[in-house]
């Protein structure tokens, strides 16, 4: 029999439809997968065994009534721990809420269940989604399968890990300024930001409300493909305000290939500092390989770029401030006792619940929205928003898509970026498109000559253009090959009965 | 100018977020850090464009009758359940005004 982790979410579907083996097999594959791996990776902050084996259990009483099964039948999923799943913690990594039951179910994590998928269970973060290496969990640090010294990327470090790990074969992901594609880039897996609206938010803890989208991680660019056809095949949600319809068939295009597209290359990109040369080497071969492929790789210009981290470290912590309001320890989350008043309550309760940098982030949100600072700060931002939102249109007159990196360096070490002023650099390439809105993919390229640990590119396209994305990304996996499973973790547990 | 631990102390104030001395002389380094970092975002100030607050930009909100929806409500038991206070069928907090202690 096969090991779980050497078949896609595609192949899983296809065996459990096939009868070669049951989703409770899968199951139990999976959950092996996960004891006998995560107690070095630690990508899982909670493991959800009856609600996996229960899905399983249900898949199978269908195909044995000879109903048709869903598009993802039977296939293990991790879902970031900011995601409400009834019947579950939904703790965001934070003592805040870790011992929150949600009592609901994000919109998102039931399509991914209505399509087939077994959640396996919650995964580890940085807290809130606040960070890039997943180091700013509450409850304890993810390690990067491909070298447990180091991070995993974040904030969606566990997303990442447990899919590189072959732990499961797709999670989902939430990205503010790269948290799905950061680290999918650091776990050498492939990690969609659809465009804005195009997933909805609803049930996901909001962090910043105008540039917040889930995507989903997979080891193959299909399975993201067939997971972006769940998010969105039911059509808009009514729950979320901003949810827009996205009716296309992700799958139906994904070896059209490259001939005759223009790809863009952006030089001040590929040139800037702190850019490592085996990534800037990889991208160049990612460019090449397109060209070789038919493409016509041509360069533009994306001139107000280098606003984008200073733009987004005045959105971002404004709406999270806003957003994190919320927890003041009454109706749920953490809440410290025998407090003189209300006031005290609050004020103590989101000190003690709090991690570090959730509350420099409130902190640096509530300075920039404060009278006198608001003018100057906030409304630079959103000027700023626009130039670089014109910059991607006029881009994308000459282009219809543009590669760089999707992260400046492989993973770094634990503790290695200590100042967290410069981890934000490292949202260096992913951040733009959380402030202009429109969809990106992380695409492993192999190892780096010089780390030997994953490196990868990213591809950018106008807004809802997501499904021309895969395209790319198929023609980059075709070429560089599909993500394997770690080394370090390969066949270790998880072999299907 | 610099944010002084006098400003941080305020700012702290309106966040809710008690701060001690350590984490207010931290919090003072790292809030003249993170503001220096934004600096790039002044020469926008006077660009001659309109701010763009959302992605969407013909969001508009939504609204539905003013009228309980018994298919979105929770039940009082789940409402409560992740309260760390609660009396009967409310959230118990202590004196909003003073120090009153527990009400």
């Amino acid at each position: 029999m096969a090991w779980i982790d050497s078949l896609s979410a595609a192949q899983i579907a296809a065996g459990v439809v096939a009868g070669e083996f049951g989703a409770t097999e899968v199951a139990r594959a999976s959950l092996d997968a996960v004891e006998c791996r995560d107690a070095e990776v630690g990508a899982f902050l909670q493991v959800s065994a009856d609600a996996a084996l229960e899905a399983a259990a249900r898949i199978d009483a269908s195909r044995a009534a000879g109903d048709p099964l869903p598009p993802l039948a039977g296939v293990p999923l991790a879902i970031k721990d900011n995601m409400n799943l009834a019947g579950t913690r939904t703790t965001c990594a934070s003592q805040m809420l870790a011992s929150y039951e949600s009592v609901y179910t994000a919109t998102c994590v039931q399509r991914m269940l209505d399509a087939g998928c077994l959640p396996i269970g919650k995964v580890n973060m940085d807290e809130f989604a606040f960070g890039s290496s997943t180091e700013n969990s509450a409850f304890h640090p993810t390690n990067n399968p491909w070298d447990l010294e180091r991070v995993p990327g974040g904030s969606s470090g566990g997303s990442a890990a447990a899919v590189a790990a072959g732990e499961v074969a797709l999670s989902l992901g939430s990205d503010t300024g790269g948290s799905i594609r950061q680290p999918a880039s650091f776990c050498g897996v492939v990690g969609m930001k659809p465009t804005y609206g195009a997933v909805s938010r609803y049930g996901v803890v909001a962090f910043g409300s105008s540039l917040d989208q889930v995507g989903p991680f997979g080891r193959t660019v299909e399975d993201v493909a067939l997971a972006m056809n769940a998010l969105t095949a039911p059509g808009r949600d009514p729950l979320d305000g901003t949810s827009q319809e996205f009716a296309v068939d992700f799958c139906e295009h994904l070896d059209d290939g490259v001939t005759g597209r223009r790809v863009g290359v952006v030089p001040a990109l590929m040139e800037a500092e702190g850019l490592a040369p085996e990534v800037r080497r990889a991208v160049e071969r990612a460019a090449a390989q397109l060209e070789q492929q038919g493409a016509q790789v041509v360069e533009v210009e994306l001139p107000h770029l280098d606003a984008a981290i200073a733009a987004y470290y005045v959105i971002g912590p404004a709406e999270a401030f806003s957003n994190l309001a919320r927890f003041d320890g009454i109706r749920y989350g953490y809440q410290e006792e025998d407090c003189a008043n209300l006031a005290q309550q609050s004020a103590l309760s989101r000190a003690h619940g709090f991690g570090r940098e959730a509350k420099r982030r409130q902190m640096l949100g509530a300075y920039l929205l404060s009278s006198g600072v608001y003018d100057k700060y906030y409304y630079a931002a959103q000027k700023a928003r626009t130039m670089i939102t014109r910059d991607y249109a006029r881009a994308f007159e000459q282009v219809d898509a543009i590669l760089m990196p999707a992260a400046p360096r492989t993973a770094f070490k634990h503790g290695e970026l200590s100042d967290p002023t410069q981890m934000y650099l490292s949202d260096l390439y992913t951040i733009s498109l959380n402030i202009a809105g429109n969809g990106g993919i992380s695409v492993p390229l192999g190892l780096g000559e010089d780390s030997g640990l994953p490196v990868s590119a990213q591809l950018v396209a106008p807004a809802f253009h997501d499904r021309e994305l895969l395209t790319y990304a198929r023609a980059l996996e075709v070429a560089f090959g599909a993500a394997p499973v770690a080394p370090a973790c390969a066949q270790k547990g998880g072999e299907l009965a | 100018m610099a944010l002084t631990e006098t400003d941080v102390r305020g700012i702290a104030e309106y966040a809710r977020i008690a701060l001690d001395t350590d984490e207010l002389a931290e919090m003072t380094a790292y809030l003249n850090d993170a503001v220096a970092m934004l600096d790039p975002i002044l020469e926008y100030a006077d660009a001659d464009v309109e701010p763009t607050f959302h992605p969407i930009g013909d969001l508009a909100n939504v609204v539905r009758a003013d009228a309980a929806d018994a298919g979105r409500s929770l039940p009082i038991d789940e409402a409560l359940k992740d309260a760390a206070s609660t009396r009967g069928r409310s959230f118990r907090v202590p004196s909003i005004l003073g120090e009153g202690g527990d009400c």
